[in-house]
């Protein structure tokens, strides 16, 4: 995996919570409802289906 | 025990993820606990380890406004600053600016600072003699006429200029008359120059009175011996050895003198460093001078906010001021540059030139109400394939 900067981190974890929070099947077991937690943790196992451009 | 070998290995591996100073650091460190606690080859290499994350979490996130908090973290320390100008640094009672004058002096990179002092130091062998301090002290001080004379006046009658010499400070000084009247020939005007016992007489030639006057001013202050520009100077003992302290700047006079240890010896005018040792030994004189001011008024700022300002100040080359003519007024941004200072100037040429804004920068963005390229804003997303 990338070594995300925190920006990076917190972009990435904010778009996927936006996406749960719109509906989308999540992608880890978990017990939370909260979209945000459940994309940090999505974001710990590095399941997440988005990444970042540098240029 | 880890063998010493084993230890530079590690060391060299790790090579490219720690800067060249902690690396010898470490080195030095672990030779020490080595021999004091016995480590193991894995206790090496989690020593090493360690560093590096500590290292690593001491780094700034690219994205980060540096700029910003620098700015910040110098700018709140100003508001708690005295606006006591002056200020007698220490023993040597010589006038130096402090405080927040000093500050917006080295930021605006004056090219005529208010107090220019010099700290001279003194080759090594001579360093312990105040003898030799002396004698070069008496190489740097600036004499004029008037500084050994009891007294100067203007003979109206003669229309000559009068000057009763003190032989005690001439001897101080160690000038003799043939010096002082060679010094004073090269003066513009002077036709002779007679003396008796202690009394100097010059003549200027044919002159109006009011000619005489300017005349006699020249002469009062005309330079006998010394460097340029510096008024006074005083020896301090620091230690075991004499240092000079000299008011008024000139370092690359100074440097002539034999016996100045050129490799310390500094001034506190910044432009002058620059035009004598160069740009890197003027960065390093802001970020000194400043943190000096700084921590002379008991304000503690981290000193890579400091280092940054004094990078911004000389990264062209040559030393520009933080406002409207130096870094401000050279942006590239005509939004930026008008948000500063004379708005309505910088938008007229603007227009006029039909200059185009790219909208790169931070203070565009916020102008037009978009998102900031810095941290969180300069990300750009995109989906895994």
């Amino acid at each position: 995996m990338l070594n995300y900067t925190k920006y990076e981190k917190v972009r990435i974890i904010g778009a996927r919570a936006l996406q749960i929070s719109l509906g989308a099947p999540i992608l880890i077991e978990t017990s939370t409802l909260d979209p945000i937690r459940i994309a940090q943790e999505e974001m710990k196992k590095e399941v997440i289906p988005i990444t970042v451009i540098r240029d | 025990m880890a063998d010493l070998t084993y230890i530079d290995t590690q060391i060299e591996k790790n090579g490219d993820k720690l800067t060249e100073h902690i690396l010898g650091q470490l080195k030095e460190k672990l030779y020490f606990a080595n021999e004091k606690y016995n480590l193991s080859n894995d206790e090496v290499v989690s020593i090493i380890e360690e560093c590096i994350k500590a290292y690593e979490k001491s780094l700034v996130d690219p994205g980060e406004a540096v700029g910003t908090v620098a700015a910040q973290s110098l700018g709140e320390p100003g508001t708690q600053m005295t606006l006591n100008t002056f200020h007698y640094a220490g023993v040597a009672d010589i006038n130096v600016t402090l405080g927040l004058p000093r500050i917006i002096e080295i930021v605006d990179a004056r090219k005529d600072p208010n107090t220019p002092v010099m700290r001279i130091y003194l080759d090594e062998d001579i360093r312990e003699s105040r003898e030799k301090a002396e004698e070069i002290v008496k190489e740097i001080e600036g004499t004029t006429i008037e500084s050994i004379s009891k007294s100067m006046k203007i003979d109206v009658i003669n229309m000559s200029i009068v000057v009763e010499l003190d032989t005690y400070k001439m001897q101080k000084q160690g000038l003799t008359l043939d010096d002082i009247k060679e010094k004073l020939y090269k003066l513009k005007k002077v036709e002779s120059i007679e003396d008796e016992d202690n009394f100097l007489t010059l003549k200027a030639g044919d002159v109006s009175l009011m000619e005489l006057r300017k005349f006699f001013n020249r002469v009062k202050s005309h330079q006998l011996k010394g460097i340029k520009n510096v008024k006074r100077a005083l020896i301090k003992k620091e230690a075991e050895e004499y240092v000079i302290y000299t008011e008024g700047s000139n370092l690359g006079e100074a440097f002539k003198i034999p016996g100045v240890d050129i490799t310390r010896s500094i001034s506190n005018d910044i432009n002058e460093i620059q035009r004598v040792l160069g740009i890197e030994a003027a960065r390093r004189a802001i970020v000194d001078e400043i943190r000096k001011t700084l921590e002379e008024q008991g304000l503690d700022v981290d000193i890579r906010h400091i280092m940054l300002l004094a990078d911004l100040m000389t990264m062209e080359g040559e030393i520009k001021q933080i406002g409207r003519h130096g870094i401000s007024g050279e942006k590239s941004s005509i939004l930026a540059r008008a948000s500063f200072e004379v708005t309505t100037n910088h938008l007229m040429k603007a227009a006029k030139f039909g200059e185009i804004d790219s909208l790169s920068g931070v203070t565009e963005n916020v102008i037009i109400g978009q998102p900031i390229p810095m941290g969180t804003g300069n990300v750009k997303l995109i989906m895994k394939k």
